[in-house]
């Protein structure tokens, strides 16, 4: 029965194997992110138990948690008691831990108190001098806190790690362990599903990249872990997704993605395409799709999968027969992606409406039988399709029962509206540049 | 021993340096200053000798003067034939002697100086195969006679003689007194006994005179002392060329003297070069050894001098094989490294000795001579016909000056890492070099030079950077060597390391890492002001990637890479492959010699003919579908995508009669206006029958490619063509006249129709295309239109005006994000291309900063 698991997966199941992206992704997350998503492979049963739990092994056996580490080794081991240095670590742990709480317990005191916290101003440094002179805090005080989120963090205790990097954020002037801690913050928040606090964190740390960083290699590098940070809220928190699409479709971050994870364009593409419902802002949603048609067509020599194959066949090759079929196997890849498994409905329907919208701009006298087939329906399903599509997208057109046949009416764009379109933001324009030449 | 070489060598006053140009000149003003009796127009002539004959005794002289080379120089010629010509020695030897008597009557001691100089030659000659001539021995003694009489003379009556006299008269003083040393016994016995010593000559046919030792030691005496006459101290030492002189000892004695003549005038280049052969026989430490070698190649660069010359192959295998031994004398004796900046040792009498834990530095550069020998090669193959076997017999000397740069690298790797000397531009420079030889071969190519290398190095040699095993790929090889330098080198270097790569990239079918990393390196921004060579491997880069995406079937990218270098008249010119010769070209003499130098040697060229051919076929797929959907419309004329290609095209199109295509041209042309009417077929055999395509890899597969495309075109120019005239089209109507499948016809249908191209509506009920009617516009209408796209781009040119006018980074940062404004020739001049946008705008990632910097000045 085993071998039969381990070697004759579903034919989806390879699908997945072929376009998981866990390696890739790997790299540029923490430990702890990376956690959710092996969970989430140990419940899609395509490897096998034993190295689902060998990896969660070897992921965590550098963190702090250490009881949970002795139990996936016991099950890993198939043994009973423990060898010596886990007992030894996870005492070690609990010293260093009480050690980094009375080191801090001070400061974090003073933090809780009223008419300290009433003193405190915006500027740090004059922070930290009022609580030296009054309350005799020192810097290494104020490190300490630092050190016991940290270990708080590796410990798993992500909501007493993430209020005291809160609190050392509040007194730090030292910018690199700042910034650290946002990163550590950031982290916290997302574990914790509290999504908005992690988009507050996100937005400081980018504000940090954009600020800091004089060398465009490390720029780049924590561009690239913020997009694939990111990529938690996106798809867990709906209003989080339109500010991540601008995030992402934002000059820095596009050439970051096409510059070192150009894997990221899946979610991108999904999270346009499935956008699509939602937002009722049509011009913008048009842009963002010409964006994403655009970047997709300059990575499809280094990065393709059905996802992004489908883009490329609806709005390059204009292939319906093609995007059919990448939409089917995209279905498959969808359902296997940790990101993307709960949105997998949403993206066909829209897929399916986008297919249909480019379809009935091309063409003048539609079968519905055939549009039907195209779309993966039955007939009477495609009919009742093509009429919420008529009302939804308000195109001019109308079904002639008879013939089985939808026909459309495309009017042609009237030269004068042209001009017009043209001209439109003329005067406007002139007035930024005579405003800005007179200044 | 070529008979220019020797030419050179005999007529040491000749103008073939523009050093000695610029001595001569000074000379000339100085004896204008100084000649008040003498006041002769100056010759036209640059030959110093010459021209103070003719000063001295006017024309006469110098015609004597000239014929009297002249048969010098065929004389020579005839002695190397036949070679026991005793009596023609002595003939010269002869007439040189009463040359000199003659020009003692007037007191001409600059003519005296040349003619003594070639008596000493013929000597030199004629003791080869016999005893020194007698005559030759009362000439001197007489002529030491009368020197010391005239000098008496000269002190007695002041300031008589010119400044060009006096300095002749010194300078003969002093040679005659080193030269006569060597014959002191001759002329000793001459002396006693003038007339008998003469009669004895018949007689005495083989006394042979051997130099002895103790006269050696004399001269030695006499070198040092010397102040002016390195000279003559150096041509003594050829004249008594014997190898017994020649003593361990004495070795760095000889150097010295060579040393200090190098660069100077009447150095007989030849001579020295003969007697550091000897030397280096003879030389047994390391340090005589490496001396020696140095000096000797550096004297045979020395041999040729000028801008047209190049070395003689002869010279060059003699400079390469010695380079070697020095590497390798080197190599065995790591205690021992040449280094540029080493302090010169000044003992000569005691060779340094350093302990073997102790390192000794030799001056010299390993790095130049190695650049030295390209250069010469790289000179030659410019020089010689490529369409010869000599050509091609030099080409294979390059595989040993392949393994001397290896070796070098070798080298300065070694003395790096275990003598922990730190010469990271010197190695620079050989990794460099070494990147040059290989960049645009085929990855075969390379491997097996550089496989040949290894084997035919010791294994001692190793290399860390390119490690013996580990360079068997060619691209790995590349990549390491370009990694290198970007991480080492600050300088031009780098920027060549990366164009070498992208080249070879491109070369080997890799058309996205090419464009890439093109792009990335932001070379098209700042590459006008590299320098010219620089430049130049600039434009061959961007050619080889147009060939590269026109391989890879991506027309709009080849186009748009070529269209910079093909576009324009100058291709020759910018690929260094040939001057060109322009209508009103208004090159000065030094512009062209300059152009000369830079070409490239013929087996770097890019083939001219196939990039035009290559050129105009991508520009014809583009082209002629996009004058088509321009139809009539007024901005027909803006839109040119190629203009070279429209300019041929209306040149083609005025002709009356046009013939069967005999070119590759009226190939392309010809299908261009079958492309244009639709008959694809014609079109696509006109472009299959141009053979040069023959000259890529898998021909078949890219006529294939071509007539796929030409199909597509041909459907897309159709549509756009005579759509105005049909009501609808059958797809498979089309698909038949097409050859196309019917899915294909609809997918360019679809694209063309999405786009907005064309004003239609598939029909896929009846499986056709229905066109729209009424959409054409009237002339009124089209000119608003125009109106209005001219309207919003004056207010789109003002805005950039006023972003460049108040922030001029901020303008830069913007053109980088993809407005397409790199003007110029980068690749993004035209900004319609959208990759060019988007790298451009990966460029902005770098300068974000900075960009954002200069929006909050604006």
């Amino acid at each position: 029965m085993a071998t039969t698991d381990g070697t004759t997966p579903m034919n989806g199941a390879t699908e997945q194997k072929n376009y998981d992206l866990m390696p890739k992704m790997m790299p540029n997350l923490d430990r702890h992110l990376i956690f959710p998503l092996i969970e989430n492979m140990e419940q899609q049963g395509i490897f096998p138990q034993q190295q689902i739990v060998q990896a969660k092994y070897d992921l965590l056996k550098h963190t702090n948690m250490t009881d949970y580490v002795g139990s996936l080794w016991k099950e890993i081991h198939d043994e009973e008691e423990l060898p010596e240095s886990f007992t030894k670590k996870r005492e070690e742990v609990l010293e260093q831990l009480k050690l980094l709480e009375e080191k801090s317990a001070k400061v974090l005191e003073l933090l809780e108190t009223e008419e300290v916290i009433s003193m405190l101003r915006s500027d740090k440094t004059a922070n930290m001098k009022f609580l030296e002179e009054t309350h005799k805090v020192t810097m290494d005080m104020v490190n300490a806190i630092y050190e016991y989120g940290q270990c708080q963090y590796q410990c798993g205790n992500y909501s007493g790690a993430s209020d005291l990097l809160y609190h050392y954020r509040i007194l730090s002037t030292d910018n690199e362990k700042t910034a650290s801690a946002s990163w550590g913050k950031l982290a916290c928040e997302i574990l914790l599903m509290n999504w908005e606090g992690a988009m507050e964190e996100i937005n400081k740390v980018k504000e940090l990249i954009e600020q800091k960083f004089n060398n465009p290699l490390g720029q780049l590098q924590h561009r690239t872990w913020l997009i694939h940070w990111c990529l938690f809220p996106f798809f867990n928190h709906e209003p989080a997704r339109d500010a991540l699409c601008e995030l992402f479709f934002s000059p820095a971050y596009i050439n970051t993605i096409q510059t070192s994870c150009p894997w990221i364009l899946r979610y991108l593409a999904a999270a346009v395409i499935t956008n699509r419902t939602r937002s009722r802002n049509s011009s913008q949603y048009q842009k963002q799709l010409k964006d994403l048609v655009r970047v997709v067509k300059q990575e499809i020599y280094e990065y393709t999968d059905p996802i992004t194959e489908f883009v490329a066949a609806l709005y390059m090759d204009f292939d319906f027969e093609e995007a059919r079929r990448k939409l089917a196997e995209a279905e498959e890849v969808l359902k296997g992606d940790f990101f993307l498994a709960a949105t997998t409905e949403a993206f066909v329907e829209s897929a399916r409406h986008l297919i249909s919208e480019s379809y009935c701009k091309i063409h003048q006298r539609i079968d519905i039988k055939d549009l039907s087939a195209r779309l993966n329906l039955t007939q009477d399903e495609g009919e009742k399709w093509i009429v919420n599509l008529i009302r939804d997208t308000r195109v001019d057109a109308k079904i002639d029962t008879k013939d089985g046949t939808v026909l459309m009416n495309h009017p042609p764009q009237s030269i004068y509206q042209q001009v017009i379109e043209r001209t439109r933001g003329g005067f406007f324009r002139t007035q930024v540049l005579t405003a800005a030449v007179s200044k | 021993m070529s008979r220019f070489f020797h030419g050179g060598a005999s007529d040491s006053e000749s103008s073939s340096s523009d050093e000695e140009d610029l001595y001569s000149d000074e000379e000339e003003e100085k004896l204008e200053e100084s000649s008040s009796e003498e006041s002769s127009s100056s010759s036209s002539s640059d030959d110093e000798l010459s021209e103070s004959e003719e000063e001295a005794e006017g024309g006469n002289r110098f015609i004597a003067g000239g014929k009297y080379d002249d048969s010098d120089e065929s004389e020579d010629e005839g002695k190397r034939i036949v070679k026991s010509a005793k009596d023609k020695r002595l003939g010269e030897i002869e007439s040189s002697i009463k040359l000199i008597e003659n020009a003692e009557k007037i007191n001409d001691w600059v003519v005296i100086t040349a003619e003594f100089d070639k008596l000493n030659r013929f000597v030199e000659k004629a003791k080869q195969s016999g005893p020194v001539p007698k005559l030759y021995i009362k000439a001197v003694a007489d002529l030491e006679d009368f020197m010391a009489e005239s000098i008496a003379k000269d002190k007695a009556s002041a300031k008589k003689m010119n400044a060009a006299n006096a300095r002749a008269l010194n300078t003969i003083k002093q040679r005659i007194k080193k030269n006569n040393r060597t014959y002191e016994k001759e002329i000793e016995q001459y002396r006693g006994d003038k007339e008998g010593y003469m009669v004895e000559e018949e007689n005495e046919e083989k006394p042979v005179v051997k130099v002895k030792k103790d006269r050696a030691a004399a001269r030695e005496n006499v070198a040092p002392g010397g102040l002016d006459d390195d000279d003559e101290g150096f041509a003594t030492v050829g004249r008594g060329g014997k190898v017994v002189q020649y003593t361990p000892e004495s070795i760095f004695k000889h150097l010295k003297i060579i040393i200090e003549a190098r660069g100077k005038k009447n150095t007989d280049r030849m001579e020295q070069i003969r007697t550091m052969e000897k030397l280096l026989e003879i030389a047994q430490t390391p340090y005589q050894k490496i001396k020696v070698l140095l000096a000797l190649v550096s004297t045979r660069f020395d041999l040729t001098t000028g801008a047209s010359n190049y070395m003689s192959t002869e010279q060059w295998k003699n400079a390469s094989s010695e380079f070697n031994t020095l590497l390798d004398t080197l190599e065995r004796n790591p205690n021992y490294i040449v280094h540029e900046l080493a302090e010169e040792w000044d003992d000569d009498e005691k060779a340094p000795e350093p302990s073997p834990d102790e390192v000794f530095k030799v001056p010299g550069s390993v790095v130049s001579f190695i650049e030295r020998l390209d250069d010469e090669l790289t000179r030659s193959l410019q020089n010689i016909d490529p369409h010869t076997t000599e050509y091609i017999e030099r080409l294979g000397d390059e595989s040993a000056l392949y393994t001397g740069i290896v070796r070098s690298q070798a080298y300065y790797e070694r003395i790096q890492q275990q003598q922990d000397v730190r010469v990271p531009e010197s190695l620079n420079r050989v990794v460099n070099r070494r990147l040059e030889h290989v960049y645009f071969k085929p990855a075969q190519v390379v491997e097996t030079v550089e496989e040949n290398t290894w084997n035919s190095l010791p294994n001692s040699v190793e290399s860390t950077i390119t490690p013996r095993l580990a360079t068997r790929n060619a691209t790995k090889l590349i990549n390491t060597l370009c990694t290198y330098l970007y991480k080492y080198d600050q300088t031009i270097l780098r920027t060549r390391a990366i164009l070498c790569q992208i080249y070879h990239h491109a070369l080997h079918n890799q058309f996205y890492k090419a464009r890439d990393m093109l792009l990335m390196s932001h070379l098209q921004e700042n590459i006008h002001g590299a320098d010219v060579s620089t430049q130049i491997l600039y434009n061959r880069t961007l050619v080889q990637v147009g060939l590269c995406a026109f391989r890879a079937g991506l027309i709009y990218e080849a186009q748009t890479a070529l269209q910079e270098i093909c576009g324009t008249n100058r291709l020759k010119e910018l690929l260094a492959q040939g001057v060109q010769i322009q209508r009103y070209a208004q090159v000065t003499p030094e512009q062209e010699r300059l152009e000369r130098q830079r070409q490239l040697p013929f087996h770097m060229h890019i083939n001219l003919e196939l990039l035009e051919c290559t050129y105009l076929t991508c520009s014809m797929l583009l082209e002629i579908p996009a004058l088509a959907a321009a139809g009539s419309s007024p901005d027909i004329k803006k839109r040119a995508i190629s203009k070279t290609f429209r300019r041929m095209l209306e040149y083609h199109e005025r002709q009356i009669f046009t013939g069967p295509p005999e070119n590759t041209r009226d190939h392309v042309m010809q299908a261009s206006k079958a492309l244009a009417t639709g008959e694809w077929k014609r079109s696509s055999e006109l472009i299959h029958a141009i053979k040069i395509w023959d000259l890529l890899p898998e021909p078949e597969r890219i006529k294939e490619m071509l007539a796929v495309k030409i199909q597509e075109e041909g459907l897309r120019t159709y549509l756009f063509t005579y759509a105005p005239f049909y009501d609808t089209v059958a797809i498979d109507r089309l698909a038949e006249m097409f050859d196309l499948t019917e899915r294909k016809v609809s997918a360019v249908v679809s694209k063309m129709i999405a786009h907005e191209e064309i004003a239609a509506a598939l029909d896929q009920v009846n499986n056709a295309i229905i066109f729209r009617k009424g959409v054409e516009l009237s002339r009124l209408q089209s000119l608003a239109l125009t109106l209005s796209e001219r309207a919003s781009s004056l207010i789109e040119l003002n805005e950039r005006v006023l972003e460049q006018k108040t922030a001029g980074s901020g303008f830069e940062g913007g053109a980088g994000g993809g407005r397409g404004g790199r003007g110029g020739r980068g690749r993004g001049e035209s900004g319609r291309g959208d990759s060019d946008s988007r790298r451009g705008g990966r460029g902005g990632r770098g300068r974000g900063i900075s960009s954002s910097r200069g929006a909050v000045r604006t």
